[in-house]
Parts: C-alpha cells; sequence; structure tokens
C-alpha cells in the first residue's frame, strides 16, 4: 500500500491541463531535436532504409497480386482493398519503428544498465520520458510511402472518402498507432519482473505479422482473439475499412475507446512493474 | 538547518539463488530459491545543510543502497527519512528539483554529439529560464575548465573531461543537495584532483549539501571533514575524519630509527612489527601504551628515533571493515553534534582493542575482498 503510494508519486506533480500539455510538447520537442542532430550523423541510414520499404511493399504488392490470381477476393476484399490495408499496416510499422521500437524496446537496457535510476531521478513522468525520448526520424518514409500506397489504391478503387470518412480514419490510425504501443509498453514492462525479455519484441513482430491480412480471412475462433484479446484487428482492417468505406464512421469512436482502455490497463501495469523495481530493486 | 534526516533505514530484499551449471539453472527455472540479503540495517545519520559528508564502504556496504533510498528510487523495507524537507517517496517532482543524483559509473551524456546537447535538454527537463541558464552555464564552465570541450562530441572526450560535462549536465539546476556515487571512479589523479577541487568550491559557493561516496580515499579525507562508515548494511562509525583513528583503530605506529644489532624479533616483544628494514622500522602498539613503550624502546635497545603515529586512514578502514569491529556492541555515542542520540553508530572502543588483534589475520585475507 505504501508502496503504491510512493510509486505513484514519482509521476509528475502538479501542472495540468494546457500548462502540462504545454510542457510536454516542450520536452518533446528537445528530445527529438537533441535525436534528430545525433541521427543525421548517419545519412546513409536514410537512403538505405528508403529502398528497403519500397522494396518491401513492392514485395508484399507482388505476393498479394500472385494470391488474387488464384482468387477473386481475400476474406471478402478484393485486390485494391487489401493494397490499400497493406499501405496502413506499412504506415502503423513505420511508427512503430520511428518511436516506439527506439524507446520501448529500449526499457529492458534501461532496467539492466541501472539508466533507469537517471531517468526516475528526474522531474519528468517516466513514462514519458522512457516512451518518447528517442525517434529514428528517416522511419518516417515508411509512413509516407504506407499512405501514399494507401492514396494509390483508393484511385485504383475510384473512390473518394468522404470528409467523414477521413476524420474516421485519422481517428482510427491515431487509435492504431495507441494500441501498438500499448501491446509494446504491456510486453516490455514484464522486464521488471523478469529482467531479461529480449525475445518479447520478437513475439510481437509474429503476431503483428498477422495484421498484414484482414482480420476476416481468419477463423471465427482466431478472429476473436485479434479482435478482443490481441488487439490486432484495430490496427489495420479497421482504418483501411473505414477509408474504404467497409464499415461506418461510428466504427473509429469504438476504435479510440479500445485504444484508451489499452492505454489505461497499460499505464497501471508500467506502475506496477515501476513499484517492483522501487521496493526490490538494487 | 537538517538537509537529510535519517531514521533507522533499513531494506532488505531478496534475490534468487543459483546454483552453478545447467542444473541448476533448470532447478532455478522450476524451483527459485531466494536468499534475504539485507542491503541495509536500521541506519540512523543527519546530515547538516552545507555539510559534506564522505560515505565510505566496501563494495556492497549498502552504500549505493541508501543513496537510491534517498533520492527515493527505492522504497525501504522500514524506517523513515528527510531529504531537504521532503519525504524522499512523495516527493514527486518538486522533490527532485531540490536534489542531483550522480552515478560514476552511468552516464546521461548523449554519446555522439557534444555536451551542449545534454545541458540544452536538461535545461528543458528541469524547465529552467534561458537567462538562468546562460548564467548557470557559464559559471560551470568557467569552474570546470570545459572551454575546450565545448563542440566536441562526448564519445571524443577523455573520461575526466566527460565526468566534469556529467557534473555540469547535473547541476544545472542548481541543486542544493549534491549524492554523488563514486564521481571519481576510473579517472587519473590529475582530473581526481580537479573534481574534488570543483566540488569543494562549488560547495561553498552555493551552500550545497554533498553526500559522497567514493572508493578513493584522497577523495574523502581532501573534502569531507565527516564521515559515515558502512559496512553490512550497518553504520559502523559516523563522526570526524581525524578522530577515526582513535574510535576505530585503537593502535599507534612507532617509527623508529635502529641502531645496530636491532634485530626484528626482538622489537616483536613490544608490539607487532608493521614493517621492518634496518635502520628502519614501524611497530604497532596499542595506543595507551604509546608513550610508556617508546620509552622502553630507548631505554632497552639500541634505537636512535621514535616517532609515533596514526596508523594510515586507509588501513584503519580497510581492516575495520574486514574485521572484529562489525561484532563490536553499541555502547557509546560519538560526540558528534550532529548524530541523534538513538540508533548510536557502533562505536569501536576498549574492548574492541582484542578484537583488533585477532581482527589483523583476516584483515590480510580479506584484502583483496575489501581493499579494491
Amino acid at each position: 500500500m505504501r508502496a503504491a503510494r510512493a510509486a505513484r508519486h514519482l509521476g509528475p506533480a502538479a501542472p495540468r491541463g494546457a500548462r502540462r500539455l504545454e510542457r510536454h510538447l516542450a520536452l518533446l520537442r528537445a528530445f527529438w531535436s537533441a535525436n534528430l542532430a545525433e541521427e543525421l550523423q548517419y545519412r546513409g541510414n536514410l537512403i538505405a532504409n528508403l529502398l528497403g520499404v519500397v522494396f518491401w511493399m513492392g514485395t508484399a504488392v507482388l505476393t498479394a497480386a500472385l494470391f488474387f490470381r488464384q482468387a477473386p477476393a481475400l476474406g471478402g476484399w478484393s485486390f485494391w482493398e487489401v493494397v490499400a490495408l497493406l499501405g496502413v499496416f506499412n504506415t502503423v510499422g513505420g511508427v512503430v519503428e520511428a518511436v516506439v521500437r527506439p524507446n520501448v524496446g529500449r526499457i529492458e537496457q534501461y532496467v539492466r544498465r541501472g539508466t533507469l535510476d537517471l531517468i526516475l531521478a528526474k522531474p519528468v513522468d517516466p513514462q514519458f520520458h522512457m516512451s518518447f525520448r528517442r525517434v529514428e526520424a528517416w522511419r518516417s518514409a515508411d509512413v509516407l510511402l504506407g499512405l501514399g500506397l494507401t492514396s494509390f489504391a483508393l484511385v485504383q478503387l475510384e473512390r473518394a472518402p468522404s470528409a467523414l470518412e477521413l476524420a474516421a480514419f485519422a481517428l482510427t490510425l491515431a487509435s492504431a498507432v495507441t494500441i501498438v504501443y500499448a501491446i509494446w509498453l504491456t510486453l516490455l514492462t514484464f522486464t521488471f519482473w523478469w529482467v531479461s525479455v529480449d525475445n518479447l519484441e520478437v513475439l510481437f513482430d509474429a503476431v503483428y505479422e498477422a495484421a498484414r491480412f484482414p482480420v476476416s480471412v481468419y477463423p471465427g475462433p482466431l478472429r476473436f482473439v485479434f479482435v478482443y484479446l490481441l488487439p490486432i484487428a484495430w490496427i489495420t482492417t479497421v482504418p483501411a475499412a473505414s477509408l474504404i468505406g467497409r464499415t461506418s464512421p461510428a466504427t473509429a469512436l469504438l476504435a479510440a475507446g479500445v485504444a484508451t482502455a489499452a492505454l489505461v490497463l497499460t499505464r497501471r501495469l508500467w506502475w506496477a512493474g515501476l513499484r517492483r523495481y522501487t521496493s526490490a530493486g538494487g | 538547518m537538517v538537509a537529510i534526516h535519517v531514521d533507522g533505514l533499513t531494506k532488505h530484499y531478496r534475490v534468487k539463488v543459483r546454483e552453478p551449471g545447467l542444473g541448476g539453472a533448470v532447478r532455478a527455472l522450476f524451483r527459485p530459491r531466494y536468499r534475504a540479503v539485507r542491503a541495509v540495517e536500521g541506519v540512523s545519520f543527519r546530515v547538516a545543510a552545507g555539510e559534506i559528508v564522505g560515505f565510505l564502504g566496501p563494495n556492497g556496504a549498502g552504500k549505493t543502497t541508501t543513496i537510491k533510498m534517498l533520492t527515493g528510487l527505492l522504497y525501504p523495507t522500514a524506517g523513515r527519512a528527510q531529504v531537504v524537507g521532503f519525504d524522499p517517496w512523495k516527493g514527486g517532482a518538486s522533490f527532485k528539483h531540490r536534489f542531483t543524483l550522480v552515478l560514476g559509473n552511468k552516464q546521461q551524456l548523449i554519446w555522439d554529439l557534444p555536451p551542449e546537447e545534454t545541458w540544452l535538454l536538461n535545461r528543458v527537463i528541469y524547465g529552467i529560464g534561458w537567462p538562468e541558464y546562460r548564467r548557470t552555464i557559464d559559471e560551470l564552465v568557467a569552474l570546470l575548465g570545459l572551454e575546450d570541450v565545448l563542440g566536441k562530441p562526448v564519445r571524443q572526450l577523455s573520461q575526466g573531461e566527460r565526468m566534469k560535462c556529467e557534473l555540469a549536465a547535473s547541476l544545472l539546476h542548481r541543486p542544493e543537495l549534491l549524492f554523488l556515487d563514486e564521481p571519481t571512479l576510473g579517472l587519473d589523479l590529475t582530473a581526481q584532483e580537479t573534481i574534488r577541487a570543483f566540488i569543494r568550491e562549488y560547495s561553498q559557493r552555493h551552500g550545497a549539501t554533498v553526500l559522497l561516496t567514493s572508493h578513493y580515499m584522497a577523495d574523502v579525507t581532501a573534502l569531507a571533514p565527516r564521515v559515515l562508515i558502512i559496512n553490512h548494511g550497518q553504520l559502523l562509525y559516523d563522526g570526524e575524519l581525524r578522530r577515526l583513528s582513535e574510535q576505530l583503530a585503537p593502535v599507534k605506529r612507532l617509527e623508529l630509527v635502529l641502531g645496530d644489532g636491532v634485530a626484528a624479533h626482538d622489537l616483536a616483544r613490544f608490539g607487532q612489527v608493521r614493517e621492518f628494514s634496518h635502520p628502519r622500522a614501524v611497530l604497532e602498539v596499542p595506543r595507551k601504551q604509546a608513550a610508556r613503550i617508546s620509552a622502553r624502546l630507548l631505554t632497552s635497545l639500541a634505537v636512535l628515533d621514535v616517532s609515533i603515529h596514526d596508523p594510515p586512514i586507509e588501513e584503519v578502514i580497510r581492516r575495520a571493515f574486514a574485521g572484529a569491529s562489525v561484532e563490536s556492541t553499541p555502547e557509546s555515542t560519538p560526540e558528534h553534534a550532529a548524530t541523534p542520540t538513538h540508533q548510536a553508530p557502533v562505536s569501536i572502543t576498549a574492548e574492541a582493542e582484542r578484537d583488533w588483534w585477532a581482527s589483523l589475520a583476516a584483515a590480510e585475507r580479506a584484502e583483496t575482498v575489501a581493499g579494491d
């Protein structure tokens, strides 16, 4: 009990609302400009990554094309609808590579090397600090190329989304990113109990592959798992569906609800992990 | 004013016990066994504002655990602490603005960039305005002599330069309390001296309180008039450095210049022979009898000169860590002003003398472990 209170107080103190947002935006700017300066020293990465992404997306589209030579639809989705979904898959994957993996994926190092102590001694919410300290900016190419692919698919589908659909897409995409972040943080929070969790990242990558297809291709029980337990369906299927009009814009609100729930649960788990660190530690 | 007030601070935790080999690893996987570690055991002390206190002890003695508790990073098993008026575990951001934590073996500097980038980051983290930032950084750069390293990536700096930049990064928000855990670790002598001079100067200028741990006795003798000595999680000594020898080592050293024909075994009758290379010898004798034994030496042997000294502080402490002093019973309190009356640190006086001699052998054996 006392430990619980203590851990909560490791968090940020009073500043509320606008001031708090302002402060966190300033922090984000400071974090990322320091990190950008660091990354700019490795321009080679940018070019290699661009080529990699283009190649990867080409392969994915080609694989889908091969599949569609055998069958007219994939889980009820047409070829260009699946391509739109692949674009979303790539966009969200880009955010994971740009922000989530470089930060959340590093928690284990922080714990093992003890640099977590330096972070905890700073007057910044440690979850915020650890989640946004770094950015691999060149990975934003994945995001742009992914959105480009989705747009191209929309053109092929001869579909101009309404303003409402676009808004729904934006909200579902934001929810998708939040959900992915929550899954990552949940996995990596187990560091506090098990210390070595390298393989959890691999676990995520394996599960994330399932988001490459619309969730409707999976048989009933698996679909249930992907919608309710491991919310993979919300990462690609829902944003793509809301853009191509396969679901009503209201779904976006549901997606936002799922994302909020995931975020709240993860934060609680995170504090529980930190509490364990501060009471066991050493 | 009291900056740190610690009362019966205790930290126990469990560590997994692993037997060696694959069999042990598999067993540990299914039936983990734990061992309780008493990292800190009922430690009490006070530090006045503006004081520099040395915190000494071998590896694993409980120094870092204590510092982690005082900074709110670890929650204690029992006991209380008040640090600059805050309960460290409830103080939150306002508390964190008041202190700084420097860990000699961990760094916050961004490796591939010049140190200024880390400073700028900390400026935002601590919410420091530009004019104040400029003033502070100018002062720190001048005090630490960092003019030449500005603009150089951290990876190209020497270890000493890096520690100086680390200190600058840690002091931007002008903390009133500095926890410095091994700030001179791995530095060469010149760099150590610079860091020491800086800490002294900074503390004087800003009235900052410093709790300093170090392996290097020189750090402590140069900076801290008062020391806390901890071993096996217990406070062994709390008091002035110069009185440490009286308290902890009930011996004096007689440095002798011998005439012809005096052999080591002749001296052995008078005390413990620590060194012997004719004509010089060092003899260790009980503190209270030093004068009497000196007189007897002069009359009964061909001794040309005798001078009486305290044993070197390093050795006093090393032996204290290695041996009997830990088992001594708490009875009297060293009369240091800041020491509260309750939970007195173990004081080593008369009856420890017997243990002292008994511990000599143990000290020698444990030298490699405790001496670092």
